[in-house]
């Protein structure tokens, strides 16, 4: 029964990230990521990452994806305009060096795994007692290793977020005329 | 329950539709967005693994720092795209090409 | 006049000799008037004359006079070089300083308004220097040098007026001929001194002299320890006559003469009529020993054949002075034709004779000239006024002039009482002595001489007739009446002494039998042709006897006008008035023969010589525009290669750098997987 619903979150994930790429018009393509999103948050809680899939939830869709909508929906017109010239055909010319690279990528990628024979790696066969039951509460581990053994990630996130908030802020002013 | 190699698969495919769309998009934010569907990919490959340390729990608090990280990189992004914008009158970055030889 | 020395003989002879050269040199090399040089010319001539008297009286019948001094010594071997004075050569020196200094007195009225009569002074003083050389010197190089140096001034006169085509061509024609026979002249020299190692004429062909000791036996021309083909003194003897041919215009080199009359009236008379045509009998005279019987044979036929020639020819001729001309290739003619019989002593008189009426002729004939140029530039008419047909009846204009012209004639047909007479029966009655002992075929010889004579009594006839009797003719041609004038009194002058010459007092007491003239008495004679008493008579009498009477058929014919029968249709009368189509023929044979052959050896040459010189050229230019191309295109192109190379490569590598950020992605991307590929795949080799 759970596999069956993994299957179809991974198949709108996948659908949906091919829509994305598909479609022209950025609006639409933004809305789909949306639903990308969200359905890799269920992908999370597939893999007993419930914390990780909440936080996604929140943060990504909640707070990256409407940043990217409030971007554009508040910017010029000629931003939204489809710079991508109406071609009937999918796969362009200029498309396929991009098809290639990607699909060469996939391959090599899929066939490491193969190589790599992930499921039966001798760490996991061996982990015992730290694999994750669905019955266990990541939560509290997640809080007790981010102030003790991941602290200075910890900090260094929160600098460099507001890092991040002083250089956007700046990008994006407004000139001032003197 | 469901294999690694599933999680993995689903991450290789979905990280290779990034590079797709970062390679051949005319659009900067669809750029923007192959990017964030690479590190999505990124982040679910974290997950995946991190089911099986469960006392260090690194796997996952690997993911939250990559999902904050993607949000300020969105966010200067975005602001860098405004600047470009009135500079060059577009977001085509195929027409961004003043650093030619 | 007392005895002198040989040493003052000698000198005097030489300073005769170099008299006129000093006017030469002087009138030359003294800038001055345009018209100087008459008086001092003749002056130094009439030095040479009263020299030439004294050295005539004390060699003429005293023993010879031979002084030399060393000119070179090349090893043991010495060359001398001197005077040899006999007979023959004060006779001759008498004779050419004689009528070399009435020509000179001639001279100044003839040539009198000539813009640049100094050249001819000096030009005649040139000449009178050579031939009084040529007649003293012993040795035969140096009679070689005065040989040329006569055709040489003879050029220089000829030509005189050279702003003429026709007196240009003629010069030239007359030296080369004349260069033609010194040829031969210089073989038989080679000849001579290859079996004898001298030239001394005294030594060679004097009394006891090396061609006396000479042998030809078996074939062999012996001397001493030389032994030479005998072919080779025929050779030598033909040689020498082929060189006297050329000077005294026999056949085949006497095309020049006729042309020669290009020249100034006084100068044909001087040069050639008395001296310098002489020069060529004077030669052999000189080296009578040389000549075999068979070379004496070819001369005496070649001197009847030219004398016969020459006197066909003068019968249709209308120019005074060709007419004159062809009669002195005749009587040299008749000269060589004594040579050739044996008579030497008859040629050498009939040399003398034929020089004082020759001159005369000549100088007579200028005057008519002179008097009807005169009428022709007064008047300003233009015909020729050298032909006869324009004149006539002049014997009451010009009587002095005719008297003596008419006495010229006489003595050239024979006539007795003149001294022509004298010689000219000589060579005829010796050549019939001598026929008398060869074979049939020489019979030919004195009868054609014979017919001669009386062929030369015509046109002489028709000549004095033609021009000094009947009416002026120019009068009837421009229907005018001309007077002309008699001629100057210096040219009187020489016409008259000249005339006195031509009688027979001069030579001979006896005015019928020529031995006993003194000239021959002097000159050698050779006593082996035996006299036949019935020639000595008969001889003269056939030949005067038919000459009056064909005087008196020209008389009949020419004295009044338009009563001649006209042969000018007939084949023969065409075939003389042509000159026997020598001229013509010398010309399309000889002269465009050489002209091809000139035009042939330069085109070759430039065609094929330079052809070959520049076909070099070119193909160096060949190689060098190959190498040019090799270093332009392999060389530079090597290195340019590398350069364009190089920048092929910058450029291609450059399209890299498109300024797209997608393009720099995607590389990146196809590095990385580039290096994984590789990385694991050589694991998997």
């Amino acid at each position: 029964m759970e596999s069956i619903i993994f299957y179809v979150f991974a198949a709108i994930v996948l659908s949906s990230a091919l829509l994305v790429v598909a479609t022209r018009n950025l609006v639409r393509s933004i809305f789909l990521f949306f639903i990308t999103l969200f359905s890799m948050a269920g992908l999370f809680i597939f893999a007993l990452a419930d914390f990780v899939a909440i936080t996604q939830i929140v943060i990504y869709v909640g707070g990256v994806l409407v940043l990217m909508i409030f971007a554009f929906l508040l910017s010029n017109k000629q931003i939204l305009n489809d710079p991508e010239p109406l071609k009937s055909k999918i796969i362009g010319l200029h498309h396929l060096p991009g098809i290639f690279v990607s699909l060469l990528f996939f391959g090599i990628i899929i066939w490491s795994l193969t190589l790599a024979n992930t499921d039966q790696l001798d760490w996991i066969a061996s982990s015992g007692e730290n694999t994750l039951k669905p019955s266990d509460n990541t939560t509290h581990y997640i809080g007790i290793t981010l102030m003790t053994k991941y602290l200075l990630p910890f900090e260094v996130v929160s600098v460099f977020l507001l890092m991040a908030l002083i250089g956007a802020a700046h990008l994006a002013r407004k000139e001032r005329e003197i | 329950m469901i294999p690694l190699s599933h999680f993995l698969f689903i991450s290789a495919t979905l990280f290779c539709i990034g590079i797709y769309a970062v390679l051949s998009k005319k659009n900067a934010i669809m750029v923007l967005i192959g990017i964030e569907f690479m590190l999505n990919a990124a982040i679910l490959n974290f997950v995946a693994f991190g089911k099986y340390d469960k006392f260090n729990a690194s796997g996952q608090v690997f993911a939250l720092f990559a999902i904050v990280l993607a949000a300020a990189a969105v966010a200067v992004s975005l602001a860098i795209i405004l600047n470009v914008y009135q500079y060059y009158k577009t977001i085509d970055p195929t027409r961004i090409n003043k650093l030619k030889d | 006049m007392e005895t002198l020395t040989q040493d003052t003989i000698s000198l005097l002879a030489i300073v005769a000799a170099l008299m006129p050269l000093l006017s030469f040199a002087g009138i030359l090399l003294v800038p001055g008037d345009r018209n100087r040089g008459s008086f001092f010319s003749i002056l130094n001539i009439s030095t040479s004359l009263v020299l030439s008297i004294i050295v005539f009286i004390n060699v003429w019948n005293k023993p010879q006079l031979h002084q030399q001094i060393e000119w070179f010594t090349i090893g043991d071997w010495h060359f001398r070089v001197g005077i040899l004075l006999n007979n023959l050569s004060a006779l001759m020196l008498l004779l050419i300083s004689f009528i070399a200094t009435l020509v000179h007195i001639y001279s100044t009225k003839y040539m009198e308004g000539d813009p640049y009569i100094f050249r001819y002074w000096a030009y005649l003083g040139l000449f009178c220097f050579s031939m009084l050389g040529l007649v003293i010197t012993d040795n035969l190089l140096l009679l070689y040098m005065f040989w040329e140096l006569v055709g040489f001034s003879s050029y220089l006169l000829i030509g005189f007026w050279f702003t003429r085509d026709t007196a240009v061509q003629a010069n030239k024609k007359a030296f080369i001929m004349n260069r033609l026979g010194d040829l031969g002249f210089l073989t038989g020299i080679m000849i001579l001194f290859t079996q004898f190692q001298t030239l001394d004429i005294n030594l060679l062909f004097g009394s006891g002299g090396f061609f006396e000791h000479a042998r030809v036996q078996d074939g062999l021309w012996t001397f001493s320890s030389n032994n030479m083909n005998a072919v080779w003194l025929t050779v030598a003897g033909l040689a020498f006559f082929f060189g006297a041919t050329a000077k005294s215009a026999q056949f085949p080199l006497h095309t020049w003469l006729p042309d020669a009359m290009e020249g100034p009236t006084s100068v044909s008379s001087l040069i050639h009529a008395a001296t310098m045509v002489a020069a060529g009998v004077f030669l052999i005279a000189r080296i009578y020993p040389v000549f075999n019987a068979d070379v004496l044979l070819v001369i005496a036929s070649i001197g009847a054949f030219t004398a016969f020639m020459a006197a066909s020819i003068a019968l249709t001729q209308n120019d005074i002075k060709r007419i004159l001309a062809f009669s002195t290739i005749s009587q040299l003619g008749f000269m060589m034709l004594a040579m050739g019989v044996g008579a030497v002593a008859p040629s050498i008189f009939h040399l003398v004779t034929h020089a004082f009426f020759k001159c005369l002729l000549f100088l007579a004939a200028g005057a008519v000239i002179h008097e009807m140029h005169h009428v022709k530039e007064e008047k300003g008419l233009d015909f020729d006024h050298q032909d006869i047909r324009f004149m006539g009846g002049l014997r009451k204009h010009m009587p002095i002039t005719f008297a003596t012209m008419l006495l010229a004639s006489l003595a050239l047909v024979g006539i007795p009482l003149t001294s022509g007479y004298l010689s000219k029966d000589a060579i005829l009655i010796q050549s019939f002595e001598w026929s008398a002992t060869q074979s049939a075929w020489a019979k030919i010889i004195p009868y054609s001489a014979l017919f001669t004579s009386w062929l030369t009594a015509f046109y002489v006839a028709r000549l004095v007739f033609k021009v000094f009797f009947g009416e002026l003719r120019l009068n009837a041609l421009f229907n005018q009446s001309f007077s002309l004038h008699e001629a100057p009194s210096a040219m009187k002058f020489v016409l008259i002494i000249l005339a006195l010459f031509c009688l027979f007092p001069v030579f001979s007491l006896n005015p019928l039998h020529y031995e006993h003239a003194w000239i021959t008495e002097g000159l050698p004679y050779i006593s082996g042709i035996a006299r036949v008493n019935i020639f000595h008579t008969l001889i003269p009498a056939t030949v005067n006897i038919a000459a009056v009477f064909l005087m008196y058929l020209a008389y009949k014919w020419y004295a009044d006008n338009q009563k001649a029968p006209d042969f000018s249709g007939s084949p023969l009368f065409k075939f003389s008035q042509n000159l026997w189509y020598m001229d013509k023929l010398y010309k399309s044979v000889f002269v465009n023969g050489i002209v091809g052959l000139s035009k042939a050896s330069f085109s070759f040459d430039k065609g094929v010589i330079d052809g070959i010189v520049n076909l070099f050229g070119s193909i160096g230019v060949v190689l060098a525009s190959i190498a040019c191309w090799f270093d332009r295109k392999v060389i530079d192109g090597l290195v340019n290669a590398t350069a364009t190379f190089s920048r092929t490569l910058g450029s291609f590598v450059r399209h890299f750098q498109t300024g797209r950020l997608q393009h720099y992605l995607l590389f990146m991307m196809l590095i990385v997987l580039s290096f994984f590929v590789f990385k694991y795949f050589s694991h998997a080799i």
